[in-house]
């Protein structure tokens, strides 16, 4: 996951489940946003840049996996009508914007190349004379920094830990000046020529979210349903494994005339779903125990009453 | 006749036990399930249906009628109940109420009442006409029960009431020669009530074959003392049992 500037926070770790995203593309787009939205979700990272109000980048990571554009946007509706995400704000000048852009989005222009083996001032002459505009990203295996540039000259400096974009090059100095430190040189478009794109005219966002939030809808209705079924069938094993104990504990005390019993007045009651219902548990065991009285002796029924009500009782434990 | 003098003492007897075997059967019929009613009212009747014997106005024909009556609509009460107690025991279906039963009991018996009043008093012929019924009656009618009672066992063998029904079957079996020995005497005129009335009209009445008459007499007064104590016997039984 890239580590970002946070420049000015808007909203942070507010929960992504609560938001309507069309509305949300909607406010930014209409108050000029400059600056990037981070969605955070257990699976997923999705970075959206505006600049001026207008989409111009998106990046969703999911673990190895980076998709951009139409996808990216696809895959945070999905994953905000999922639940359990956070968004946070983060309000930033264009030329930082254009720098994250580039580090995200950028042509790369070298790629890991050893700063021992370049010559870095002649490096850093070249992207002044090429009036460069992107990011120079210096690494090693454990650390890293980021100097974004502005036609060829530095806008700030950003490292592993800060939060800010720094104005000292001291930190990025540092990890240029340890063994195996690399360097990725990405360049991108102008700040200008970037506001020429907008993802959001080009993509119907409210279409995606709308069939987004159908299909996840349909998914838990199905899910739903799934478990209603499930439990059901679980719940239906369970009553069915209290019928035969009842059944069992009637045959012991009125012989079989006692399973008999058992299943007609069950039956009389709506079915072994009726050992659910207080009610109905009530008029089964009256039932059970007016019969019973042409069968056996009072205090054996009596027994066999208590008998049946301490297995009803442990279905609801 | 000799036995003639007998049968009045071990009817007095017989009373006394049947009194015994209402008493207990009615106590049962209270504090039981609604089945037992008819089958515990059916068996007081019986009590009641002898009691005539005891009453100083047993010579009242119209009373006689009444109590052999009574008598009739006892074995068809308890039969009503056993009927019940099978289909019980095939489809375990409870259905009616105690007092449903009281009271249908006393209307019959009072349309019954009613019936002997209206009509004119009943000669010595008419009373032995309504006491053959009656031993009809309770002679078909225990037959009937034997059979059902028998049915019932079998649903109900591997309960704690089954032993009650065989209890049943014996008192039944009592019944069955009781009745069937008297309704034996009067089918071919031999019982004390024909003599009676011969009598009365100053004819000749030989019996022919006093050994048949002394053995059904015997025969009838036995299984008598025989049904009260059995049935005694059996509601003491199932007054324990289902206690």
């Amino acid at each position: 996951m890239f580590l970002l500037p946070k420049g000015n926070p808007l909203y942070e770790n507010v929960a992504a489940a609560k938001v309507k995203l069309p509305e949300i593309l909607d406010k930014l787009k209409n108050g000029g946003f400059t600056g990037y939205l981070n969605f955070l979700f257990p699976s997923a990272n999705v970075t959206l840049f505006f600049e001026g109000g207008k989409l111009i980048s998106t990046m969703c990571e999911q673990g190895s996996k980076n998709t951009s554009g139409f996808e990216a946007l696809t895959e945070l509706c999905s994953q905000i009508v999922a639940g359990d995400g956070s968004l946070s704000v983060y309000r930033l000048s264009r030329d930082l914007v254009m720098g994250l852009h580039a580090l995200l989005h950028g042509e790369v222009l070298y790629k890991a190349q050893e700063l021992k083996l370049i010559n870095v001032k002649g490096l850093l002459e070249k992207m002044k004379a090429r009036k460069l505009n992107g990011c120079l990203r210096i690494y090693t295996e454990d650390r890293s920094a980021l100097i974004f540039y502005k036609e060829g000259s530095p806008l700030g400096f950003f490292h592993d830990g800060a939060s800010e974009i720094e104005t000292s090059a001291t930190e990025s100095q540092k990890i240029a000046g340890l063994p195996g430190a690399k360097v990725d040189i990405l360049s991108t478009k102008s700040a200008d020529e970037l506001m020429h794109m907008d993802l959001l005219e080009m993509v119907n966002i409210d279409k995606i979210w709308e069939t987004t939030r159908a299909r996840h809808e349909a998914q838990v209705q199905q899910q739903y349903k799934e478990a209603q079924e499930r439990d059901k069938r679980h719940q239906d094993a369970k009553l069915l494994e209290l019928e035969d104990d009842l059944k069992e504990v009637a045959a012991a005390y009125l012989g079989k005339m006692g399973r008999a019993l058992i299943e007609k007045e069950l039956a009389d009651c709506g079915g072994r779903i009726a050992l659910l219902d207080h009610d109905r548990i009530t008029k089964f065991l009256a039932g059970v125990e007016r019969s019973s009285k042409l069968l056996t002796s009072i205090s054996k029924l009596k027994e066999m009453t208590e008998l049946l009500q301490k297995e009803i009782g442990r279905l609801s434990m | 006749m000799e036995f003639l003098s007998e049968v009045s003492t071990v009817a007095l007897i017989q009373t006394i036990f049947w009194f015994l075997a209402g008493i207990i059967s009615f106590y049962f019929s209270i504090g039981n399930a609604r089945i037992w009613t008819s089958i515990s009212l059916g068996f007081f009747l019986i009590f009641i249906s002898q009691a005539y014997l005891l009453a100083p106005w047993s010579d009242y024909p119209r009373l006689a009628a009444i109590h052999y009556i009574i008598g009739t609509i006892s074995i068809m009460v308890m039969t009503h109940g056993f009927q019940e107690y099978y289909v019980f025991s095939r489809t375990l279906e409870v259905g009616g109420s105690k007092w449903l039963v009281y009271l249908a009991c006393l209307v019959v018996i009072l349309l019954s009442t009613l019936f002997v009043f209206i009509n004119p008093e009943p000669t010595y012929n008419v009373l032995r006409n309504i006491r053959m019924i009656e031993n009809a009656n309770w002679v078909f009618l225990s037959l009937i029960n034997i059979d059902m009672i028998r049915k019932i066992y079998m649903q109900v063998r591997d309960s704690v009431i089954a032993n009650g029904f065989i209890a049943f079957g014996i008192v039944f079996v009592c019944i069955f020669l009781w009745k069937g020995s008297e309704l034996y005497l009067q089918v071919f005129c031999w019982d004390n009530d024909w003599s009676l009335f011969m009598q009365s009209i100053g004819a000749y009445h030989n019996i022919d074959y006093p050994g048949r008459v002394n053995f059904s007499l015997l025969v009838n007064q036995v299984a008598g003392l025989l049904s009260g104590l059995s049935v005694g016997g059996t509601f003491i039984y199932l007054f324990r049992l289902l206690r």
